[in-house]
């Protein structure tokens, strides 16, 4: 049972992050990318418990969310800088707008 | 464990922002310039030690663990393979720090492009050091990380924001979605070392949960391979870098996270599992890229679009699944680095002067610039695949392995796309050369250094062509690594 409620919401988050970056705001855009990147640090979790065979769990996993964490949140920095600046050329924060470059 | 000193040189980039800022104090900015030409060139060198390292160790392999053996420790698994690509991405990184020490001397915040610029490399050969998922993965973020604040460096225009933002979300929901399968990876073999992965995945009849992370694994690498429907953020992001990113980019990194794709791919599966997707994504994405490229007016789009085209050509080595096809793999990654290198810092050459892409614009200008338009010939040859430079050489290899693997067609494409090429690189030297009634506004040759790094570059390309012994030699040794070490590889560690 709980092995359907973790996997499943770490894939519900999947998908919703999946979907929230196709939307217009930047700004949901770059949450929809953390969303599915802490779907990902949820089922290492999930699976470092699951590795425990003497009632430890596996630090491996554990650690690995903890660089997953530092390594997204300077993806979103260099995201939040890049959005204040598109902010400052284009006047909005709608992704649909910046549609100088095509083909 | 032993570690060797070469390694430290991943952690050489970082301080190039200390004698940046100390440069700027001492009112000579002139000294970070030069201290990361520096950096870049001792690139090269360690991946020379770290070479004869190999050639003296047992198994020719180098495993370096930090922090714990292989399990729990991050661990850096060297190979032929690895030493291979690392050497490409540091020879492209050393020959665009020299470039830049002209190209970039009327920008500011230099010491900012320099860190970003050594740590990409370091990114680059990083991921083809590392010898788990995750210590992947970190040296993928940072190799991407550096690239998107260098895409958008100029940050006072709005093309550089706009190719910048699109390709920070393409790069990252690729890294994300590599990263959910990593998670089920590490689910599925309690590990993320790619020997021992190897080693509980590698040959188990193949289920639902195999095929999601095949496709997880095709999708997240290829964003960055720019394996075509992924490829979008590419056409946007090259021509709005400065040159020298443009050339990193193309010439080193799409082709690292080919190399990213090749390494799992291999470890996880047989070949038989995902060669014939391979294949098939290899003809959509030359197919696609080359006949987009034939109506472009920009000529580093152009480039870009020639740039997908020999990814298409790189993914029929990977399709094989054999030595040959690996070894075209290699043999092209190199060329590759060195042609479409050239292409963009000779692009560049002119961009810098005349402050225009559009071809239309710059006809007749490659007349003022003869040995610019000399070099970028050379280049457009070798990306057409014309006897005599290294792109015909590891064509022949690539489209040979195809004919090995049994898909013919594929070899027909090859070569019918490799045709189709040349309708657009001969136009646009033809355009650069041509007669024109308007007043040329360039005159005179681009600075010297940048001429020489061209040249050194164009006669590289020509002696890999004419001379190709010893580079196939490089190659061979590592496919052998790749397809048939594969064992030893797994040995190493388990």
């Amino acid at each position: 049972m709980e092995e359907i409620i973790l996997l499943g919401t770490a894939f519900a988050l999947f998908s919703i992050g999946l979907l929230c970056v196709t939307r217009a705001n930047m700004i949901r855009i770059l949450l929809g990318i953390e969303i599915i990147l802490n779907s990902g640090n949820l089922a290492f979790i999930y699976f470092a418990s699951q590795k425990s065979n003497i009632g430890l769990i596996d630090p491996l996993g554990q650690s690995i969310v903890f660089l997953s964490i530092i390594t997204g949140g300077a993806v979103v920095s260099i995201g939040l800088a890049l959005i204040v600046n598109a902010y400052k050329h284009f006047k909005t924060t709608d992704a649909r707008k910046l549609r100088r470059l095509k083909w | 464990m032993v570690i060797p000193t070469a390694i430290f040189y991943l952690f050489a980039p970082f301080t190039v922002i200390l004698v940046g800022l100390l440069a700027d104090r001492v009112k000579y900015p002139k000294i970070r310039d030069i201290y990361a030409i520096i950096v870049s060139g001792l690139g090269v060198v360690s991946v020379w030690v770290l070479y004869n390292m190999l050639q003296d160790s047992t198994n020719h392999i180098i495993v370096v663990a930090i922090g714990g053996n292989p399990p729990l420790g991050a661990c850096l698994e060297i190979d032929m393979m690895s030493i291979f690509m690392a050497f490409s991405a540091s020879l492209l990184g050393f020959f665009a720090t020299i470039y830049s020490y002209s190209y970039m001397e009327h920008d500011t915040r230099l010491t900012e492009y320099y860190t970003l610029l050594s740590i990409l490399i370091v990114g680059m050969m990083g991921v083809a050091f590392a010898g788990d998922l995750f210590t992947l993965f970190i040296f993928w973020e940072m190799m991407g990380i550096s690239s998107y604040s260098l895409v958008s460096f100029r940050k006072d225009q709005p093309g550089p924001i706009e190719a910048g933002f699109k390709y920070m979300v393409m790069g990252s929901i690729g890294s994300t979605v590599l990263f959910m399968g990593m998670a089920l990876i590490y689910g599925m073999a309690g590990t993320v070392n790619f020997a021992q992965i190897s080693s509980v995945i590698r040959g188990q009849p193949m289920n639902l949960w195999y095929y999601l992370v095949l496709v997880m694994i095709i999708v997240g690498l290829g964003v960055k391979s720019a394996i075509v429907p992924l490829h979008t953020w590419l056409p946007d992001a090259h021509p709005e870098a400065p040159s020298t990113i443009s050339a990193m980019l193309s010439g080193m990194l799409i082709e690292t996270a080919l190399y990213a794709l090749t390494r799992i791919t291999f470890v996880l599966f047989e070949p038989k599992v995902f060669s014939v997707t391979l294949a098939g994504l290899s003809v959509i994405t030359m197919s696609l890229a080359n006949l987009t490229a034939l109506y472009q007016k920009d000529i580093k789009r152009m480039l870009a679009y020639s740039s997908i085209a020999q990814i298409g050509y790189m993914l029929i080595g990977i399709s094989a699944g054999s030595v040959l096809g690996a070894q075209g793999l290699m043999l092209h990654i190199f060329n590759h680095s060195l042609m479409k290198g050239l292409a963009f810092l000779s692009a560049g050459n002119i961009v810098h002067l005349a402050q225009s892409r559009d071809m239309d614009e710059l006809r007749g200008v490659g007349r003022s610039m003869p040995v610019t338009s000399l070099v970028l010939f050379i280049s457009f040859l070798g990306l057409a695949g014309v006897p005599g430079t290294g792109g015909y050489i590891s064509k022949v290899f690539l489209f040979n392995s195809a004919m090995g693997a049994g898909y013919w067609w594929l070899t027909v494409l090859g070569v019918l796309n490799s045709a189709l090429s040349v309708g657009y690189y001969l136009p646009a030297m033809y355009k650069l050369v041509g007669q024109t009634d308007k007043k040329v506004t360039v005159m005179g040759e681009a600075p010297p250094l940048m001429l020489l790094v061209c040249i050194a570059m164009a006669i590289l390309v020509i002696y890999t062509g004419v001379f190709p012994s010893t580079i196939i030699g490089y190659a061979d040794a590592a496919s052998k690594a790749l397809v048939e070490g594969l064992n030893n590889y797994i040995g190493v560690i388990v």
